[in-house]
């Protein structure tokens, strides 16, 4: 038993040395994760980021939901589910000019998702778009600019569904003429049909890497539900992987950035938001090693190379916001059957 | 009897840490799990009760359903397959294999349980899919026309859990082979028996024991694994592992979850049950 | 039969070592995809990876969770392990198999349990939640083990130390553990790997401490890169270095 106590002692002693600097904990999405664009503000603030993945808005909340007070203090949410958190009490409001809205792309301010009764709880920190993206040297990029050629047949066996039941769904119902707005639980089952036709029609679901490798090899050629996203970092290896936003509109998604209720340190936390949404805070976020994107604000430009504002394909972009629609915002009930639809699509 | 009895404390209190740690750590947890499976989510909140819409759930909703019997399709190849793969091996090493060279071939056969368990699997990824050495050496050599898909399908699942558990059990019966007496198989040979019915009738009977428990072992860690079907196969369709962590992951319903967890704490009771009388759980 | 067994044993280590070949070779690609043609060879990725913050401190925590929570389970497996083979307790079999119950539950079930009871008295998620929860897995193990170790000969080596009048602690510590040493080692050596290999508690249990299985799993899920591969490598290197070191001292005379 003694040795037991012992071995305790140096398990809690050897956390010890993480306690020294000061930290902030964020709970994230993997392109935060990228060591070269925490550096500089962890040098700058003397400051050590910890960060936690997580994977849908639903587990993040869970998350925050089974932690306590000061146990985060920011945290990357999905800008159209901000009202989600706030509702529950989990985000605290946003210092005012904490983003800089003014160098902003006009679209992507989403004041009426990051607003709650009056109040500001998130900034927008990055965007794109969830589409079609596939490797234009086995695919016609001509059927591409249509959506009906998924279900076509001439693609069996080379498509991908990107594994996020959301941006997939929303595609679909683009497919049948469903705005994302009007997705509800009624309209929800004219897309069953349309959606397990995809699935026969496709060789796997799959998360960001098993689509990158199956792009990336050849395996499929078409991945429903990709972008720029999934494209940029795989630019330099294959060239021949493009992504399009058909005819029938495509999902722009937007990831915002909040202080979390009950930080102990909202200063920083504000500090920390506030690099993110700097010019260089915002090319390092859009390059990031996990995934690119479009950043919202759009100084980063400046501090953006031109290839690699070609690879974001900076210039298109008020064509692109012009004709893409937000994510879906479903209420409890329709999140349930759409994730009830979804798992039965995987287990078809 | 003071002295009986003295060391019977002392005995209970040697025992005392171990059992207290099983029940606060093991027996509590689940019992809570199993308390949580009758609650159910309204919404996005958790709504404690008893309550067995969740069980009903898991057996009516086709999507669920379906992941028992996944689970059970799997796990069982994955069993009789890894079984009839290793049994050979094994024997082969300790019988063919010159004693010598006997442990380097037995290091080299579980070589892998040293890499890292996530990357073993992700490892099979790369060699099963459409441009891996797998389908390039077999169309390279002419036996197949073109590829066929393996990664990304319960075939990709079923390879990976095989290569770990071959290893496994090739270590389990490997081991129960070379305690057995040779004079068995002697005596066997004196009475006129054929090398095939020694083995047959003689050395498989014996390492039963062995199988059934290295087999046993088998069914549990593969029935209870995410990774390997998460990464191999494709997601065209779910064990009951994925659709626990699907509940956890997305939808944050710990009560679903519990219940599907209890589900699979079930199925693998029974199977202890079913194999009970040739385990020797305590002699591996 | 004899050219049929080593065709057998042949083919069956192609099957066994094919992952493992790819996954090295790959490691060293001049490319960001780890999947042929092998594209020229370079260290960048092994640079990468032993230059990750991350990584290196996932496999510090790795090492310390499987270290102490493998003695833990050791301990309390001996010293169950040996007042049972001491005396005959009312319900020794219910204790036995209350001991070794654990082992036949899956890890995720484990996992679960553990995260609810630990949200509900309010402990965090850390490397200490998933050390207790990967002493649950290795106690039946290190208890079967050391249990199975206890013969006739050692209960009366036992005896006879206890007749003379040594006390308990100095039986356990100068007599039976010297005596079951072999089995001992084997079983914290099996507890260890076993802890220092496991995912889905790991990745239940912690938050961003988290152990080197986790971190590699999030590594696969952000990105595909030979990075992955060389990280593999190097476990697999690490590993064994360690079991051939511990082949040619530890485990030597035990071989024949």
């Amino acid at each position: 038993m003694l040795k037991q106590g012992c071995a305790i002692t140096a398990l809690v002693v050897g956390c010890a040395p993480a306690l020294q600097a000061e930290e902030l904990n964020a709970l994230i999405w993997c392109d935060h994760a990228d060591p070269a664009f925490l550096a500089p503000f962890e040098e700058a603030h003397d400051v050590r980021v910890n960060v936690k993945e997580y994977e849908g808005t639903a587990a993040g909340l869970t998350l925050l939901e089974q932690s306590r007070p000061g146990d985060w203090d920011v945290m990357v949410i999905d800008a159209v589910d901000v009202g989600r958190a706030v509702e529950r009490g989990f985000l605290a409001p946003l210092p005012e000019g904490v983003a800089p809205l003014d160098d902003y792309f006009d679209e992507v301010r989403l004041t009426d998702h990051v607003t709650v009764e009056g109040t500001t709880y998130a900034a927008v920190e990055k965007f794109g778009y969830n589409t079609i993206a596939f490797n234009k040297a086995a695919v016609s990029a001509e059927d591409m600019t249509s959506l009906k050629a998924l279900w076509s047949g001439k693609y069996d066996g080379r498509i991908a569904i990107y594994d996020y039941y959301l941006p997939v769904l929303g595609i679909a119902g683009l497919a049948e003429g469903v705005a994302t707005a009007d997705l509800d639980a009624g309209s929800l089952e004219s897309l069953r049909a349309p959606l397990m036709g995809l699935k026969a029609a496709s060789k796997q679901v799959s998360d960001v890497v098993a689509s990158q490798t199956a792009l990336a090899t050849g395996e499929v050629d078409i991945l429903v539900g990709g972008g720029e996203w999934l494209t940029a970092v795989l630019h330099e290896e294959n060239p021949d992987l493009d992504w399009i936003i058909p005819e029938e509109g495509g999902l722009l998604w937007a990831q915002s950035l909040a202080i979390v209720e009950g930080s102990e340190k909202p200063e920083l936390a504000a500090e920390f938001i506030k690099y993110v949404l700097s010019p260089e805070g915002q090319a390092g976020l859009a390059t990031s090693s996990c995934y690119w994107g479009m950043p919202a604000n759009k100084a980063a430009g400046d501090v953006l190379s031109d290839a690699q504002k070609a690879v974001l394909r900076w210039d298109d972009q008020a064509d692109y916001l012009a004709r893409a629609q937000l994510y879906p915002v479903p209420d409890a009930e329709t999140d349930a059957a759409m994730q009830d639809l979804w798992t039965e699509m995987l287990q078809n | 009897m003071s002295i009986e009895r003295r060391e019977k404390w002392q005995g209970a209190a040697l025992v005392a840490p171990a059992l207290l740690w099983t029940l606060v750590f093991f027996a509590v947890p689940f019992a809570g799990m199993a308390l949580m499976s009758l609650a159910h989510l309204d919404g996005r909140e958790i709504v404690q009760g008893f309550d067995l819409g969740n069980y009903l759930k898991i057996f009516t909703e086709p999507a669920l359903r379906r992941g028992i019997s996944v689970s059970l399709e799997i796990t069982a190849l994955v069993t009789v397959l890894s079984v009839l793969l290793a049994w050979p091996l094994a024997w082969i090493i300790a019988t063919v294999v010159p004693a010598r060279w006997r442990r380097l071939v037995l290091l080299l056969a579980v070589l892998p349980f040293w890499t890292s368990y996530v990357v073993r699997s992700y490892s099979w990824a790369l060699v099963l899919g459409e441009k891996g050495v797998v389908m390039n050496a077999l169309v390279g050599i002419g036996l197949l026309a073109e590829p066929v898909q393996i990664m990304a399908t319960r075939a990709a699942t079923v390879i990976g859990f095989v290569h770990f558990f071959v290893m496994l059990l090739t270590l389990t019966i490997y081991s129960n082979l070379v305690q057995l007496s040779p004079n068995y198989a002697r005596a066997a040979q004196d009475l006129g028996a054929s090398r095939w019915q020694v083995i047959w009738h003689v050395i498989l009977p014996l390492t039963l024991p062995g199988v059934m428990t290295g087999a046993f072992l088998t069914f549990v860690l593969c029935i209870g694994d995410y990774i390997t079907p998460q990464i191999l196969g494709g997601n065209n369709e779910l064990s009951l592992p994925q659709l626990i962590m699907l509940q956890l992951g997305r939808r944050g319903d710990y009560p679903m979850a519990s219940a599907l967890s209890v589900v699979l704490m079930a199925i693998v009771t029974l199977a202890y049950v079913a194999s009970a009388r040739w385990l020797k759980m305590e002699r591996m | 039969m004899r050219a049929l067994s080593w065709a057998y044993l042949i083919a069956m280590l192609g099957f066994i070592l094919l992952p493992v070949a790819m996954l090295v070779i790959f490691s060293f690609q001049d490319g960001r995809l780890p999947v042929p043609p092998l594209k020229g060879v370079t260290l960048e990725w092994y640079g990468k990876v032993l230059s990750d913050r991350a990584l290196m401190e996932a496999l510090v925590n790795s090492l310390l969770v499987a270290f102490v929570s493998a003695l833990t389970a050791l301990v309390l497996g001996f010293l169950a392990a040996s007042g049972l083979a001491r005396v005959v307790l009312p319900g020794s079999a219910w204790m036995r198999g209350a001991l070794i119950a654990p082992m036949t539950v899956s890890y995720l079930i484990v996992a679960l349990g553990l995260l609810q009871m630990f949200g509900q008295v309010g402990i965090r998620p850390s490397l200490l939640a998933t050390g207790i929860g990967h002493v649950v897995i290795n106690l039946p193990l290190c208890f079967a083990i050391t249990y199975a170790a206890i013969g006739e000969h050692q209960r009366s080596a036992l005896k006879a130390a206890r007749d003379l009048g040594a006390r308990e602690f100095q039986v356990l510590w100068f007599v039976a553990a010297p005596m079951l040493a072999p089995a001992l080692a084997a079983a914290f050596f099996l507890a260890f790997t076993f802890s220092w290999d496991e995912f889905i508690i790991a990745f239940l249990l912690t938050r961003f401490d988290v152990t080197l299985p986790v971190e590699i799993w999030s590594m696969l899920r952000s990105g595909l890169s030979p990075a992955t591969n060389a990280v593999g490598s190097l476990v697999f290197l690490v590993s064994l270095v360690i079991l051939v070191a511990l082949e040619l001292t530890l485990f030597r005379k035990g071989a024949k």
